[in-house]
């Protein structure tokens, strides 16, 4: 290697950590300051904080943050089983098969993806409201199972693409039909797919606001986000906890897109091209 | 003649029957049950429930009477309508240009060779993987008073401190960055995986041309890339019409209905209003201008 392209390699890189320094710093000060409790906030306004303490952490175990976690687990984990048990179906019957169905099938899923949800929004409300399901996980995951459905097929049958066919193949010649060699031959081969499919889903899930803002309306039944964003309305001015709050609420979320961040251009791909 | 007639139309018919009961139909079937179910449950059922409430006057707690266009006329004499139509056009159009550019020099960026690339790719994929409430609370933190982040930098160049989230314009000006803040990471994500497709014989043959570096990014390279960006701005545009979040979560909508996009407004006639006859006429005129949208870049693409 010359000299030259060792400078030019390195002097790239350092402009690109600048440029991910400065794409991340909202999220980056926001985490800081949430060490810093809200009266040392307003009275320094330094970008940095000058002394660290996790007071605003151990406030939040008096206000129904892990309440909201709580439901914030219930609802994605729900939703998370839905929607793959659905998806590794659909994904695999698009991977292995071609008719007519299965393409009318495909553009409906790409319209789902480009849904105004508010639409199925108001008449679900209607819906749910006579059977209980307001201020219920229930209602919540059953919608967001529909939500994370395209994205999710297609990352699934990008998955079952990669598994070769001659597997079932002889499984079907040895007369097994062919939803039992999927069952018997292909899932058991498609752990680490699945897993990532599970994770997507679940990130979703945990992420969402809309849905959950329109149907969880007490505080009891909540998810994190909106329940963050009542607070936000209440008391925005106490940064310290807000910030805490959000803090804690991104960890998961970040902690679960490092397992998965390798398998996304495919899905990104798979759902944005093939359509 | 007749009975030759009927005996050719049932084997016909048994032929078709035969086709639709062979494995090849009746499995995918099977398997797309479940997601069909789900679908119809929650989307089909809902929506053409939604197109029957959109002609009622309905209210949340009761289901109102037919109305025939009343509430489709009443809604396109309203300005709130046409000023939430406005925002929406220009939300989703400064969003595409921003994430386009942003998007695209990222990716130009990260397909060159350099230390610890696969990191950068990461890094710059977070604010695309944060709950929208999180980056919200983030950016407010950075403009909600005279001496937030962004007014220390505007004080510090000798400027007056701004009010972002009481002005309009700046209200505006800022839901627009935070969206493509938030978006423009898939737009960088899908970019970088077509330029990586890219054949690379084509630039070894533009460069024995003589073509300089900004020739052959124009003469190869866009060319390349025109087919998945169109399809790129088609998604941009329908996500970010859709998009509920960004404006509600950092201003409800405000200040005075500044950033009250379509959706926002169908959020507000229904659950604040109680009016879900108008809810539902606005979130079904939302849906007639995204087909319309599509309708449009669907064409440009077919001409190209």
């Amino acid at each position: 290697m010359t000299n030259d392209t060792f400078f030019k390699r390195w002097g790239l890189a350092g402009l690109m950590a600048v440029i991910c320094l400065l794409v991340n710093l909202p999220i980056i000060l926001m985490a800081l300051n949430s060490l810093q409790t809200t009266e040392q906030i307003l009275a320094s306004r330094n970008i940095i904080p000058a002394s660290f303490s996790l007071a605003n952490y151990q406030g939040l175990t008096n206000t129904p943050f892990f309440t909201y976690l709580r439901n914030s687990l219930v609802v994605s984990l729900g939703a998370t089983a839905f929607s793959v048990t659905a998806a590794i179906l659909g994904g695999y019957a698009l991977s292995r098969f071609r008719n007519g169905l299965l393409n009318a099938y495909s553009t409906a899923l790409f319209a789902v993806q480009m849904f105004p949800i508010i639409l199925a929004l108001i008449p679900l409300f209607l819906l749910f409201r006579p059977l209980g399901f307001i201020n219920s996980p229930v209602s919540v995951i059953i919608v967001y199972s529909v939500v994370n459905l395209p994205f999710v097929t297609w990352m699934a049958r990008s998955y079952f693409d990669t598994i070769p066919r001659e597997l079932e193949e002889a499984a079907l010649i040895d007369g097994c039909g062919h939803i039992e060699a999927f069952f018997r031959i292909v899932l058991p081969l498609s752990g680490p797919g699945l897993a990532a499919v599970s994770i997507f889903a679940f990130l979703f899930s945990y992420n969402e606001f809309f849905v959950a803002n329109v149907f969880l309306r007490n505080a009891e039944a909540m998810t994190l986000p909106v329940g963050i964003q009542m607070f936000m309305q209440q008391f925005s001015t106490d940064w310290g906890s807000l910030m805490a709050a959000a803090t804690l609420t991104m960890l998961p979320t970040l902690v679960l897109f490092l397992f998965v961040q390798k398998f996304i251009t495919h899905g990104a791909m798979a759902g944005g091209v093939k359509g | 003649m007749n009975a030759a007639l009927d005996t050719k139309e049932a084997s016909a018919w048994r032929i078709r029957a035969r086709q639709f009961l062979a494995p090849e139909f009746v499995t995918p079937a099977i398997l797309l049950a479940p997601s069909i179910l789900l679908l119809l449950v929650v989307i089909a059922y809902p929506m053409l429930q939604g197109f029957y409430f959109s002609f009622t006057d309905g209210l949340l707690m009761k289901s109102g009477d037919f109305v025939g266009i009343a509430n489709y006329t009443k809604l396109l004499s309203q300005p709130a309508f046409w000023h939430s139509l406005r925002f929406s056009a220009i939300f989703a159009a400064c969003n595409i240009v921003g994430c386009y550019l942003l998007g695209l020099g990222l990716a130009l960026l990260l397909q060159m060779d350099m230390p610890g690339r696969g990191a950068f790719r990461v890094l710059l994929l977070l604010p695309w993987i944060v709950p929208s409430l999180v980056s919200i609370v983030s950016w407010r933190w950075m403009v909600n008073d005279e001496r937030a982040l962004f007014n220390q930098i505007i004080t510090l160049f000798g400027g007056d401190p701004i009010f972002f989230l009481s002005d309009s314009n700046w209200a505006v000006t800022i839901v627009i960055l935070i969206k493509i803040w938030r978006s423009f990471p898939f737009m960088m994500l899908s970019l970088l995986a077509a330029l990586q497709s890219i054949d690379r014989s084509l630039y070894e043959a533009a460069a024995i041309d003589g073509a300089t570096r900004w020739q052959s990014f124009w003469n190869v390279t866009l060319p390349q890339i025109k087919n998945i960006s169109i399809v790129l701005c088609l998604l941009m545009t329908i996500w970010s019409v859709n998009d509920f979040d960004t404006p509600w979560l950092l201003a409800q909508g405000g200040p005075a209905n500044a950033t009250e996009n379509l959706v926002v407004l169908a959020y507000r006639y229904t659950f604040a209003r109680n009016d879900v006859g108008m809810g539902a006429a606005t979130s079904f005129i939302t849906l007639f201008v995204l087909m319309a949208l599509v309708f449009f870049l669907l064409r440009l693409q077919r001409r190209s």
